[in-house]
């Protein structure tokens, strides 16, 4: 099938490159291998949350942070890429959700500091309006409220922690629990199927009463897991803080991510709205490469190998999560070049002691030339017209840093961009 | 690639079965149109990859609710693992009814391509009763099947009749027509639906085809075995398979397989040999396209023949779950943007709901309205001349719950080339 | 003044100390065991699970053979919930193996061994997993899987039913002694420091590999030489039956199905102390590379963690490697041998015969206490129960169960996914004093222990450890960290594929998501790392770091 320009990938990297494309009137296709961290680590876009690895304080002005890390780092991709392409992205990104109907906030000059499910406080950059009354830069109480039989979110292990490391004073931090109509504690529910019940009005209104009684006080916050209706309309959210008579925010949580479901679901529409085809199922793979320029790509199509033949390629992967990189007992290798990315004499070279520390393993991906080029060993481009973006770049680790939304969106933001002059 | 000494475990690339990858990022359930509206079903997650690691041979710890899953397979299709999520369940729900044995719902149900010939022979009296109600609260009294589903009308003659007669194309020969001569010849896997109940779109694939001078062969075939897998009969749908893939197999080289249904198509080209393991069915798969994908392919090699009239409608266009499954995007939308006058978009509300035979079923049916219940709103809130879709059963659901007129994408490339 | 009194005080929670706890308390001594880390945390949680048929030692070993066919029997009647009855195979792969297969029957024929020699075709027929090197097979039903945790927690509650105490975290630092008799045992609480002392008449030294260290607070000498075996688990089942490599024993020569995982084993190598494992890579590679000689798929299945455990193997005197000393037992009388009354020590052995080992020291023990009731436990169930359905159904997690139970969850809320732990089998746990961390839940009820390794279920547990036992955010906090902390020790040594890319999902939830790695850096919690207190919910003293070794599996 020949195509404009192909983006193969599933996560922010991939939208931010689509639509930069489609914007700048070009035709991409979205090859999609399938979903990947899209759905529970991008309840948020975090830019920069902390300045390195092992930094306890967070940033709070990520634009400014992430031109430090610039300087400091002239390597880093934040740095290949630019931080005007993180400047543009972030602006196309955040057009693109009000033009989709989402209800988002946030920009480049300050972080907010949401309570995350185990209460602890955690810098994001752009996060949806529903999750914004959160932000610990206010001082308002908080109260965490969670359901009986809900075992996805304890509100009194969050409101434990948070009252260590943000407490405004005494009560400032308190857990309740209510049950839900309907909703028998000895039988399965998922979040899925809360999100599904608060999207009744008269389902709400009943909670929205029985939490009432456990909070006699104004000027509370109620935090919530987000099981907050399965659409992006955010009419849900306002609706039900209405009921509740108190502001409210959403807590994601464990998978499924039902902010993630939100997030996917509009988005992959409005993509598919604004004309842009999307390829689904496809694993991609095996890059064909003559006189420096890729001709094609393969797809894993049902039956046979689906040929794309593009005049760019920006692939916009994730670590292994979406099988963009295949980790054998030794090597990674790269499925379109077949280039070896790392060798390791013993896999737990990969690792560090602690689970808790940065993984030497996260720095492994493609290494890029100056414009965002998969390169070899000597930094020569393997192709031209093909350029990476997201966490398959080598040589950082999006973890420790809770940058990955940010570089998705700079390096995504930035690849297209080349692959648009290729 | 797996070095292929025995027994050295060096610098390999695992290659775990499917089953093994999950890694628990619970993706597919969010994706599930029958998990999000339905509290009984526990998701592809469980009912996949997590019950596999339990069931042991011989003997499956078969878990209620296997019979939720409507096949879909938006779960693989989401799976950043790969995880054939869908296939497992059905081996599942296979041998759970090997081993409590089948209803006679289910054998009536797999038997598709005997039912509908029995339709088709008894044709008025078929459709009179299948619209009678009281003819309907007996099936579903004795056969389960909802009295609110609409059934399809069978037709009397047949496609595989109405070709013998009628087609341009001598089996295996002759020339173009049209004016391109491309020495094309393609075979026309038709299915069970065109066959019986909609011959109209098989005409039409045909006059499409030779009108871009492309020979069309119709092998005989059997059922293309769908309705049998997803009614925990793998067995009989192995057999529809061996013989189907014999003879498609038996095709002089060269010859490509058209088909105009999206489970027929993804069952020649993908779960004849990943989910029945028929011998021979890698080849076929190899060589078979679904009918738009098909077209797309010669436009993009400069043959597709382009003298359309102007077709000014509004469309829907609804891609069937089972086409992302084929992993080539939406060649139907494509093709039909080729043609003046039309205005098309998607509606992408996810899943109908019908899942072949699942929403047919009385204690399925409220809930695959329920699945389709967005798309259905948004349908009707669009407005439209026509809802495509390249699924026949989506049609009918589209039909059914929208009120809606629904044809095949073909439908409109027919009128585009002067064949009402 | 001791503390407490008690009548004998049992030294070690693996599975002879708890069959020992178990014997005593049948026969209405009273008594106490105390352990310095879990029960079931040191050898007996470390073993790969296979209930032996003594087809492994029939040739070297005839007298261990046979007590092997002799227990093995025995615990099927009394300890059903323990085990499942796989069978297993013995394959030869090589010219070598040929030459030890008419040992191997001979073995087998001396010591009761029934063994069925198949053709290969209907061994495969049975067994679709056995390789294609696989020339000679024999069948012996007897092999099974016997499940170490679950084996010492049903002799511990059997045990404690009947009036008998568990002391966990619980370290002997001395005794007192009244002239050469020892009248108690001194103790520390390993978390919070807190000493303790227990008078009684009698000690059982049942350590294993730590018996030495035991016996040395009494100035005695009793040798046992630590002896290492490395383990990698795999994420499914590869067979249904285990599989023995049909040779003179060696590394690496078994696949033991293990309720819903196989264990690859297992290695040998003299260490200098018994905490002291560490798992090299060779090791790691041995084990799959072998294990592939037997089974297809395990090279490539998905290797979930590869832990290590310690054989208690007992000196009688020959200086032979590892493998080749005896695995027999010997009880130690050191009233006789070393003039101290009161102290007994059980050593060497393995889990299959604990029970043996346990009635030989409890009748040494009994009888200078004078009590004459003789051993009962070779007839009553370890959970007092005949009925034949709650056997099966005891544990959450099986393979091949009968239907209704399979079919019973489909709508129960799980707190562990991979292991189908329910709500209502890890909730009674937290109401365990003897419970401390998680990784005791997780050993208690198969949490955790699945293919995402408790990226999911820690956060349960966490909520549960607040909402239960009333410990502050920091303290479950770290608990639910060090679970993971502990999970990850053992999934480094098998870090590609899919589990690798499990760990990335699991770094995405709780790194990325719930930002974990910063909580860690900022809490500030009263209570000790890893430990919550006993319901009771006294003495918070300072942390004590659990040794590495007894949180690796």
């Amino acid at each position: 099938m020949k195509a404009d320009i192909a983006v193969v990938g599933s996560g922010l990297a991939a939208l931010v490159a689509t639509r930069t494309l489609q914007q700048a009137g070009r035709n991409p296709v979205l090859i999609w291998p399938g979903l990947s961290s899209l759905y529970f680590t991008y309840a948020t876009v975090d830019v920069l949350g902390y300045s390195d690895l092992t930094a306890t304080q967070p940033v709070e002005q990520p634009e400014a942070g992430v031109a430090q890390l610039i300087a400091d780092h002239p390597d880093h991709p934040y740095a290949v890429a630019g931080l005007d392409a993180l400047r543009s992205g972030t602006t196309l990104l955040i057009e693109w959700l009000r033009a989709a109907g989402f209800s988002w906030q946030g920009s480049l000059a300050h972080n907010l500091l949401l309570p995350t499910a185990i209460g602890t406080p955690k810098p994001s950059c752009l996060v949806p309006d529903s999750m914004a009354p959160g932000d610990l830069r206010r001082d308002e109480p908080i109260v965490f409220c969670g359901f009986h039989g809900y075992e996805d979110f304890v509100p009194e292990l969050a409101a434990s922690n948070l009252s260590r490391s943000w407490g405004r004073g005494e009560g400032s931090v308190r857990a309740i629990r209510v049950s839900l109509p309907g909703f028998d504690a000895s039988r399965l529910f998922t979040s899925i199927d809360l999100a599904r019940s608060f999207e009744d009005k008269a389902f709400r209104q009943e909670v929205a009463s029985r939490i009432r009684r456990e909070i006699s006080v104004d000027g509370h916050r109620l935090g919530v897991p987000a099981v907050l209706g399965l659409t992006h309309d955010s009419d849900i959210h306002s609706s039900f803080a209405t009921q509740v008579g108190h502001p409210v925010f959403e807590i994601p949580t464990l998978p499924p991510s039902v902010l993630g479901l939100r997030l996917f679901d509009r988005l992959r529409k409005h993509i598919q709205e604004s004309g842009v085809e999307m390829i689904w199922a496809a694993p991609a793979h095996e890059a064909e490469v003559s006189d420096g320029r890729c001709r094609r790509i393969f797809l894993k199509s049902a039956g046979r190998e689906q040929p794309i033949d593009a005049r760019a390629y920006v692939l916009a992967l994730e670590d292994t999560v979406d099988g963009a990189l295949r980790a054998g007992v030794h090597t990674v290798v790269d499925p379109f070049f077949h280039q070896s990315l790392a060798h390791h004499a013993v896999p737990t070279e990969r690792t560090d002691e602690s689970l808790f520390k940065p993984q030497p393993f996260a720095s492994i991906g493609y290494p890029v030339t100056d414009r965002l080029q998969p390169s070899d060993d000597a930094g020569r481009p393997l192709a031209g017209n093909v350029f990476v973006a997201g966490g398959a770049i080598a040589g950082y680790d999006p973890v420790g840093t809770k940058s990955r939304g940010g570089l998705a969106i700079a390096t995504g933001y930035r690849a297209a961009k080349e692959a648009m002059a290729a | 690639m797996i070095t292929e000494e025995i027994g050295t475990f060096s610098d390999t690339v695992e290659e775990a079965a499917p089953v093994e990858a999950c890694t628990k990022c619970t993706a597919c359930n969010t994706v599930c149109p029958v998990a999000r509206s339905t509290e009984i079903f526990r998701g592809p997650k469980f009912l996949g990859p997590e019950s596999e690691r339990y069931r042991s041979q011989p003997e499956a710890a078969v878990t209620a609710g296997l019979d939720l899953c409507s096949g879909c397979k938006l779960c693989e299709v989401t799976c950043p693992s790969q995880v054939t999520i869908q296939e497992y369940i059905r081996r599942a729900q296979n041998k759970g009814a090997e081993e409590k044995g089948r209803t006679l719902r289910d054998w009536v149900l797999g038997h598709t391509r005997l039912l509908s010939r029995f339709g088709s022979m008894t044709a008025p009296l078929a459709n009179f009763g299948n619209r009678n109600p009281l003819v309907r609260l007996v099936m579903e009294r004795v056969l389960g099947i909802h009295h609110k589903r609409p059934l399809p009308r069978y037709q009397w003659l047949t496609f595989e009749r109405w070709f013998k007669r009628n087609s341009l194309s001598p089996r295996g020969g002759g020339s173009g027509r049209g004016g391109l001569a491309t020495h094309r010849t393609v075979a026309y896997f038709y299915g069970c639906w065109v066959n019986y109940n909609e011959r109209r779109l098989g005409e039409q694939v045909v006059a499409i085809l030779e009108r871009n001078g492309i020979d069309v062969i119709v092998p005989k075939q059997q059922c293309c075995g769908i309705p049998a897998v997803v009614n925990a009969n793998m067995d009989l749908a192995r057999k529809y398979g061996v013989e189907n893939v014999r003879r498609l197999n038996g095709l002089p080289p060269g010859v490509d397989i058209i088909a105009s249904s999206t489970s027929c198509g993804l069952m020649l080209k993908h779960d004849y040999s990943h989910l029945l393991d028929i011998p021979g069915a890698e080849q076929v798969g190899a060589r078979v396209y679904d009918i738009c994908e098909y077209l797309w392919m010669l436009h993009e090699a400069g043959e597709l023949n382009l003298d359309f009239q102007p077709v000014t409608t509004r469309l829907l266009y609804h891609a069937p779950c089972h086409l992302k499954s084929h992993g080539i995007g939406y060649p139907a939308m494509r093709l039909l943007r080729l043609i003046p006058g039309v205005q098309l978009e998607e509606v992408d509300e996810g899943c109908c709901g019908i899942s072949g035979t699942f929403g047919v079923k009385v204690e399925k049916y409220d809930l695959s309205m329920k699945i389709g219940s967005r798309l259905f709103a948004a349908v009707k809130a669009a407005g439209s001349d026509a809802v495509l879709a390249d699924c026949e059963t989506c049609r009918m659901q589209v039909e059914h719950g929208a009120g809606a007129h629904s044809a095949h994408p073909i439908d409109i490339l027919a009128r585009a080339y002067g064949h009402g | 003044m001791p503390d407490t009194t008690t009548g004998v005080v049992v030294i070690g929670g693996g599975s002879t100390g708890a069959g020992v706890l178990r014997d005593l308390s049948m026969r209405g001594i009273d008594a106490v065991l105390v352990e310095k880390g879990d029960l079931a945390s040191g050898t007996t949680g470390r073993s790969h699970g296979l209930l032996h048929s003594g087809g492994r030692y029939c040739v070297n070993d005839l007298a261990a053979a046979i007590e092997c066919v002799e227990e093995g029997r025995i615990l099927r009647r009394i300890a059903r919930t323990t085990i499942e009855d796989t069978g297993g195979y013995f394959v030869s792969v090589s010219e070598e193996d040929e030459a030890w297969v008419p040992r191997f029957v001979e073995g087998c024929g001396k010591a009761g061994i029934s063994c069925e020699r198949i053709s290969v075709e209907e061994a495969r027929r049975r067994e679709p997993a056995l390789s294609k090197q696989v020339r000679t097979v024999f069948w012996i039903p007897e092999d099974g899987h016997l499940d170490p945790f679950y084996l010492v927690m049903g002799n511990v509650e059997s045990a404690r039913r009947r009036g008998a105490q568990v002391r966990t975290y619980t370290e002997v630092t001395g005794f007192n002694r009244d002239g050469n008799r020892v009248t108690g045992v001194l103790t520390r609480d390993t978390m919070t420091g807190e000493e303790t002392t227990i008078g009684c008449k009698a000690v059982i030294n049942a350590t294993g590999a730590w018996a030495g260290f035991v016996a040395k607070l009494l100035d005695v000498e009793v040798k046992v030489v630590p002896v290492k075996g490395v383990m990698v688990v795999l994420s499914h089942r590869v067979a249904h039956a285990t599989i023995n490599r049909c040779h003179k024993p060696g590394d690496g020569d078994i696949i033991v199905p293990a309720l819903s995982v196989a264990i690859l084993g297992t290695t040998a190598v003299r260490v200098p102390h018994p905490e002291v494992l560490p798992i090299e890579w060779e090791e790691v590679r041995h084990m799959i590379e072998e294990g592939s000689l037997m089974a297809d798929g395990v090279s490539t299945a998905r290797a979930m963690r590869a832990y290590a455990g310690v054989r208690p193997l007992y000196d009688l005197g020959a200086e032979a490697e590892g493998r080749e000393m005896s695995r027999n037992f010997a009880v130690i009388d050191h009233e006789q041998r070393d003039g101290i009354a009161g102290f007994a020590s059980i050593v060497g052995g393995k889990v299959t015969t604990y029970r043996l080992m346990a009635e030989r020291v409890t009748d040494l023990v009994a009888r200078r206490l004078g009590v004459t009731m003789p051993c009962a436990t070779a007839g009553v169930p370890l959970n007092d129960r005949d009925d034949e359905l709650d056997q099966l159904r005891h544990r959450p997690a099986q393979v091949g169960v009968p239907k209704p139970h399979g079919d019973e969850l489909a709508l129960q809320p799980l707190v562990c996914e991979c292991e189908l732990v329910r709500p209502q089998d890890v909730a009674p746990w937290f109401e365990d004093p003897a419970v401390r961390t998680l990784e005791d839940i997780r050993r208690r009820t198969r949490t955790g222990m699945g293919p995402c390794q408790a990226a999911v279920c820690s956060y349960r547990l966490a909520g549960r450890l607040v909402t239960d036992r009333h410990q502050d955010g920091p303290a479950a906090t770290r608990a639910m960290a060090d679970l993971l902390e502990t999970r990850w020790r053992g999934v480094r040594h098998v870090f590609w594929g899919s589990q690798l890319r499990q760990a990335q999902v699991t770094a995405g939830l709780h790194l990325e998501l719930f930002n974990l790695d910063r909580q860690l850096m900022l809490e500030k919690s009263t209570a000790p790392a890893g430990h919550f207190p006993p319901p009771q919910g006294e003495g918070q003293g300072g942390g004590v770091e659990t040794a590495e070794v007894a949180s690796q599996r």
